[in-house]
């Protein structure tokens, strides 16, 4: 399954507003397939966001999953 | 009357001074109100590795924002008797010394809107996804972060 991830601020800067990622079931094998393809987002700070909440464990993604990755917040 | 549906925040560019002034004349047909109160977050010129902060240019992942904003709205009109609330927020570029944030409540009485206000600023500044990239002299940028974002 291919799960299509936005991305913000400075993880932008590294990956891309948006990118495509092949063969993922859930966000920890996301972030698996990710760190391998842009290593510098290993070492960045971010959370991961599934259909606009914040989720702080695995997640189980589908096809039509809203997956978004944040870096910390600056607004104000 | 209190406010329940989601509202727009984002503003793009600055906050004008006549749009405070406005939104504040707009509340004088409201004569229940007792007090308002207003914070404004202006652009400030940091110093970044001897270079200064000429600007701030944001971007926000605005639906799931507008969504959190409306949960946070929410809970202060739970916790708080407010008349009613407003926020504005900019988005693209807004110089060192012009308004990026707009947050207004207003009470019967003064506690509740300035208490309000308050909860709200520290709040939309935690839990909104709102990035500020900071513009240098020097054409380089610089990541903005709020203390305890997530």
């Amino acid at each position: 399954m291919s799960v299509k991830i936005i991305l913000f601020g400075r993880l932008a800067d590294i990956a891309g507003d948006s990118v495509s990622v092949d063969n993922v079931a859930d966000t920890d094998s996301l972030v698996d397939s990710l760190n391998k393809r842009y290593p510098q987002l290993a070492t960045t700070k971010y959370v991961i966001a599934v259909d606009k909440q914040v989720v702080t464990k695995n997640t189980v993604l589908n096809k039509k999953s809203m997956v978004a990755l944040l870096p910390p917040f600056s607004g104000g | 009357m209190k406010e329940r549906k989601p509202k727009n925040i984002f503003v793009q560019g600055p906050i004008a001074a006549s749009f405070i002034a406005d939104s504040i004349q707009k509340h004088s047909s409201k004569i229940d109100i007792g007090g308002h109160s207003i914070f404004l977050g202006q652009v400030r010129a940091d110093k970044i590795d001897g270079k200064e902060v000429t600007s701030i240019e944001y971007t926000a992942y605005e639906d799931m924002a507008l969504e959190r904003m409306y949960t946070i709205r929410e809970d202060i009109f739970k916790k708080y008797d407010l008349t009613c609330m407003h926020v504005y927020h900019s988005l693209g570029i807004v110089k060192a010394g012009e308004i990026s944030l707009f947050v207004f409540t207003s009470s019967a009485h003064r506690k509740a809107a300035i208490d309000a206000c308050e909860e709200t600023v520290e709040r939309l500044k935690a839990e909104l996804p709102v990035w500020g990239k900071e513009l240098l002299t020097d054409e380089t940028y610089h990541w903005k972060e709020n203390p305890q974002t997530p």
